[in-house]
């Protein structure tokens, strides 16, 4: 009993001192996710065109390898 | 364009019959520049409005930026290599797992269900037997 007590206790304090740092990780990437769709829907041709380009590299570096 | 005949070309004579070919065709050149340009301009707005692509940017950011990717995938000639062929593969199995599991575990929910439920009927026939036998064994 004291062995399950002493684990939930360590499970606890992780869990205090992780929680924090988590909820600033999520906070981050919700800023970023949002910043990142305000952009793409202020400039949709640029961002159109730089995925043509980013997926025409990959399928010609695919091409190559393959 | 514009020749003057004050200032000849070349040292040439002015006003001769090639010179003003030459400028009729370059106008005509100049004009067909500009009805192919209008007319390519026209085609690309047409284009432009017939895909909404701004609406669909708004709508789906994400989805619309992955589609393009895409597009530019199969552009770049990768769509029948062994990369294409291993997402495929990966996606079906992630597809074949969502789908099918739930599909799993419902049947294997509704088969427990049914046998605890034949459990519970012969539990309860074999009681009931019981309890004829000892009644039927009674005096």
């Amino acid at each position: 009993m004291e062995m399950t007590e002493k684990i939930e206790e360590t499970a606890r304090e992780i869990g205090a001192r992780v929680k924090p740092q988590i909820e600033e990780a999520r906070k981050r990437i919700e800023s970023l996710n949002t910043s990142a769709v305000a952009y793409i829907k202020e400039n949709p041709g640029k961002c159109l065109v730089g995925a043509v380009a980013v997926g025409y590299l990959i399928g010609k570096l695919a091409s190559r390898r393959g | 364009m514009e020749t003057r005949s004050d200032n000849p070309p070349n040292g040439r004579a002015p006003g001769g019959d090639a010179t003003k070919k030459l400028g009729k065709k370059m106008e005509k050149v100049g004009q067909t520049a500009e009805t192919v340009w209008e007319r390519t301009r026209d085609s690309v707005s047409d284009i432009g409005t017939s895909l909404d692509i701004k609406g669909r940017v708004h709508r789906n950011p994400y989805g619309t930026v992955a589609a393009a990717i895409g597009i530019g995938y199969v552009l770049g000639g990768g769509l029948f290599t062994p990369l294409t062929s291993r997402i495929v593969r990966f996606g079906v199995r992630i597809g074949l797992r969502l789908a099918v599991l739930p599909l799993l575990k419902q049947e294997m929910a509704e088969l427990i269900e049914t046998i605890e439920d034949e459990d519970g009927k012969s539990k309860g026939q074999g009681t009931k037997a019981n309890v004829k036998r000892t009644r039927g064994d009674e005096p």
